[in-house]
């Protein structure tokens, strides 16, 4: 994997804005020979224009995942909708909506009618990726089944990246920890459901790597669901008990697959709420470092989180690992000032050192922020980085 | 004006949430319902003493009245902090009573403001505003309006005299229920407020002083109540965005020079340590890229004949300028009350974040010079549940850095 020599490198942390000629394909549920040709043109787009917005490492924009609205959270991880056997849609369960996985949270509570007004997600709740996947319960043996499509996504990224002067690429896919947050009927426990599930997409993570790509894991789960489960107990030990499980999942789901090819990315979940009840970096740093990536994407730009760079003060980085902090941010529609970029990377490039810094996004832009203000966040994030290499060189 | 002695003292911009009950009763006003007026005093008496108890139990030190009484009609909206003066002045007409015009040019500098929809940052960022789906970010951040303000076609005369001093008694019976020493009530700037087309004035510089005459009244009521005035003048900086194409920066200090010049006419011999001016780059959900930086500005901020300068300072745009106060040298004996919450994101600020603002700020200008304050009004502009949550977080960040700064 790459890393910042001699200057500051930039990324991402996956979605990005969609066309809207593809969204309503995805929407129509178009055959494929009609969808086909259009995802692939979209995705050569997507990675001359990261390369021509100065993003060294680039990606798909997560094209390949299914996104049928303009505005909308899910796509992420809503995708494997397609991809996994084992889950039936039971209908009392889906009227619940999201409040049926997030049951423990507190914020939800105390922001009660914040959520009931808006979720924090404007207008994004009805039709959105997230909704296909409320009332799905695992009812049999998990089993992936996605072959043929992340093999689409693997040569329509390839085939982009002919030609395009980037530096690496990277393709995203989606956690254990995420997963196991649809209802089980199956599973005599939740750790055999999640281990059945983190050997499910394993072989997601394999066809990734080998196909000669970065693999990029998604686990906002793994930070989030201290929020949606255990705060309103103010659970702490059980939260460290479920993540710590988690991890070891993970590192099952990525055995045999080489940890420089993997950077694991979390965040606290990207609806644009309070988040007063996001866990502390500080209480799961420790476990976070336990998974087997030689990279570390964390939500870092935003007000409730900009503080927690001082957490790599004290729970230190394994040597070789790199950093991906998010220094721009989906939470605003207001674009980073370049300095204010190039503070926070500077900020983190000397607690765990310049050359293994690289400049990220707090979470994915694609689907919650106006395109126009994502590629302005982009551009700013490079600008930043610039300026940071400039003071730190 | 209080200083933070031994503590971080806490305020914030001005506009606060408005009940659900007030909201409805401007409402009806303002679609000319019938409402007792008896009716609509009690209402108002009582949120503002409602809102300066909360206020206090939030742990904000100097509170407002959160601008209840100027009318907002609706749970978003982001024009009462100007729109509200043009109730209490003649010499206007509503703006589709006339035909769009030009803005007059300035005679000092070759400039003239713009209409919203010419805005740079409406034009660079078009696709956004006119997007409907782009309200989906934030709640209420509806596209911004293009708005066109009253026209002046008349001399421009105060008329609110019983509608400020309803605004002080309202306030100073709340302050005495909850027994608060200091509170604060906003007035507009002659800059912010003259931004209309006028008609009727022979220069541009005409209007800017006439407006400043007018406003002169509120001001005076205020402080003669013992309350501590707020001069709202967020057009400072925000003129820069709204002339297109970008003028040379002489220019434009020109420009905005006239206005501040009006503004001190307007607070000659009211005493400065009764006197906060507060200025943000306009608090509408945008990109705000093309926001003048405040190195450019800085000088003539400090030409406002205040005790204390509220500037926007905790969002994602604007929270590096932290540094401009190492060269821009506060006057001693003055305030700096730095925007440690912001309305620009629906996240809730984590104490640390902003008690780490306010320590900034503090190792430039001295502890007792920093007041931790909010970018701009919270009410209307955010979720009434995230604004107190907000209130909250700046009052906890305040205790942090008090801890960090006097152990």
């Amino acid at each position: 994997m790459k890393r910042s020599v001699g200057r500051i490198l930039t990324t991402h942390a996956g979605s990005l804005p969609r066309p809207k000629d593809l969204v309503e394909l995805y929407k129509d549920n178009a055959p494929h020979s009609q969808l086909q040709p259009r995802l692939r043109s979209a995705i050569a787009d997507v990675v001359r224009r990261q390369a021509d917005f100065g993003i060294d490492i680039v990606n798909d924009g997560e094209f390949g995942k299914a996104m049928r609205r303009a505005v909308d959270f899910g796509a992420w991880w809503s995708y494997v909708y397609d991809r996994l056997a084992g889950f039936e849609l039971r209908q009392e369960q889906a009227n619940k909506g999201r409040a049926a996985w997030t049951f423990g949270s507190k914020e939800r509570k105390e922001f009660a009618e914040f959520y009931a007004e808006d979720g924090g997600m404007g207008n994004a709740q009805a039709g959105s990726s997230s909704s296909r996947m409320f009332g799905l319960t695992c009812t049999g043996p998990v089993k992936y089944t996605g072959h043929t499509a992340i093999q689409r996504d693997l040569k329509d990224l390839a085939s982009a990246l002919g030609g395009a002067q980037v530096e690496e690429a990277f393709v995203t896919a989606v956690s254990p920890a995420t997963l196991q947050i649809l209802p089980n009927e199956y599973y005599k426990s939740r750790e055999d459901y999640t281990w059945a599930l983190a050997e499910a997409i394993h072989e997601e993570y394999k066809a990734i790597v080998d196909a000669g790509f970065i693999l990029q894991i998604d686990d906002p789960a793994l930070v989030d669901i201290y929020d949606w489960w255990f705060s309103l107990n103010d659970d702490m030990a059980g939260y460290r008990k479920w993540a710590a499980f988690q991890v070891e999942a993970v590192n099952h789901a990525l055995h045999g697959i080489p940890e420089d090819r993997v950077r694991f990315h979390i965040c606290w979940g990207s609806w644009h709420g309070p988040h007063s009840g996001d866990v502390p970096l500080k209480d799961v740093a420790d476990l976070l470092i336990k998974v087997k990536a030689q990279a570390y994407s964390v939500e870092a730009g935003n007000t409730r989180h900009e503080h927690e760079w001082k957490v790599w003060k004290d729970t230190k980085l394994p040597d070789g690992r790199l950093l991906i902090p998010g220094v721009v941010s989906h939470a605003t529609n207001v674009v980073e000032h370049p300095e204010l970029v190039a503070d926070r990377i500077i900020r983190f490039a000397e607690v765990v050192g310049r050359e293994n810094v690289i400049a990220g996004t707090d979470c994915g832009l694609g689907g919650r922020v106006h395109p126009q203000l994502a590629w302005a966040k982009l551009a700013t994030l490079s600008e930043g980085a610039k300026l940071a290499t400039k003071q730190l060189w | 004006m209080k200083h933070s002695t031994d503590r971080i003292v806490t305020t914030h911009a001005g506009s606060l949430s408005r009940p659900s009950g007030l909201i409805a009763l401007n409402r009806a006003r303002a679609s000319g319902d019938k409402v007792d007026d008896g009716a609509y005093a009690e209402c108002l008496s009582s949120a503002v003493t409602a809102v300066v108890r909360k206020q206090q139990e939030l742990g904000i030190d100097v509170p407002d009245d959160g601008e209840f009484g100027k009318p907002m009609a609706a749970s978003y909206d982001y024009g009462v902090w100007w729109n509200y003066a043009f109730a209490r002045m003649d010499g206007f007409v509503p703006a589709d009573s006339v035909p769009e015009s030009a803005h007059r040019k300035s005679s000092v500098a070759d400039l003239a403001l713009t209409t919203v929809r010419n805005r740079r940052d409406w034009q660079k960022f078009s696709e956004f505003y006119l997007d409907p789906d782009s309200t989906g970010t934030l709640i209420g951040s509806a596209p911004r309006r293009a708005t066109r303000r009253p026209v002046c076609t008349a001399p421009i005369r105060y008329t609110g005299q019983a509608a400020i001093q309803s605004d002080i008694a309202n306030l100073k019976k709340a302050m005495r229920a909850a027994n608060v020493e200091e509170g604060f009530m906003c007035s507009i700037a002659p800059g912010s407020f003259a931004r209309g087309e006028d008609l009727y004035h022979k220069t541009e510089e005409e209007f800017v002083l006439a407006s400043a005459e007018a406003m002169r009244e509120e001001y005076k009521a205020i402080i003669n109540a013992g309350i501590v005035l707020q001069i709202d003048d967020p057009s400072l900086p925000d003129n820069w965005d709204m002339i297109n194409p970008e003028p040379p920066l002489g220019e434009f200090k020109k420009f905005e020079r006239i206005r501040i010049e009006a503004l001190n006419h307007a607070l000659r011999g009211l005493p400065e340590d009764r006197i906060r001016y507060h200025i943000c780059w306009g608090s509408w959900h945008g990109p705000h890229t093309t926001d003048i930086p405040l190195k450019d500005i800085v000088d003539l901020v400090l030409t406002v004949n205040a005790g204390a300068y509220s500037v926007e300072a905790g969002n994602v745009r604007h929270e590096h300028e932290w540094r401009v106060w190492k060269d821009a040298k506060l006057p001693e004996g003055k305030l700096l009350i730095p925007g440690v919450v912001s309305h620009a994101t629906n996240l809730v600020e984590h104490p640390q974040v902003v008690a780490d603002r306010i320590v900034r700020f503090a190792q430039i200008v001295g502890r007792e010079n920093v007041i931790a304050g909010t970018d701009c009004g919270l009410g209307g502009r955010i979720h009434p549940q995230v604004a107190w949550a907000k209130l909250a977080a700046l009052a906890d960040g305040a205790k942090l850095a008090t801890s960090e700064l006097w152990r």
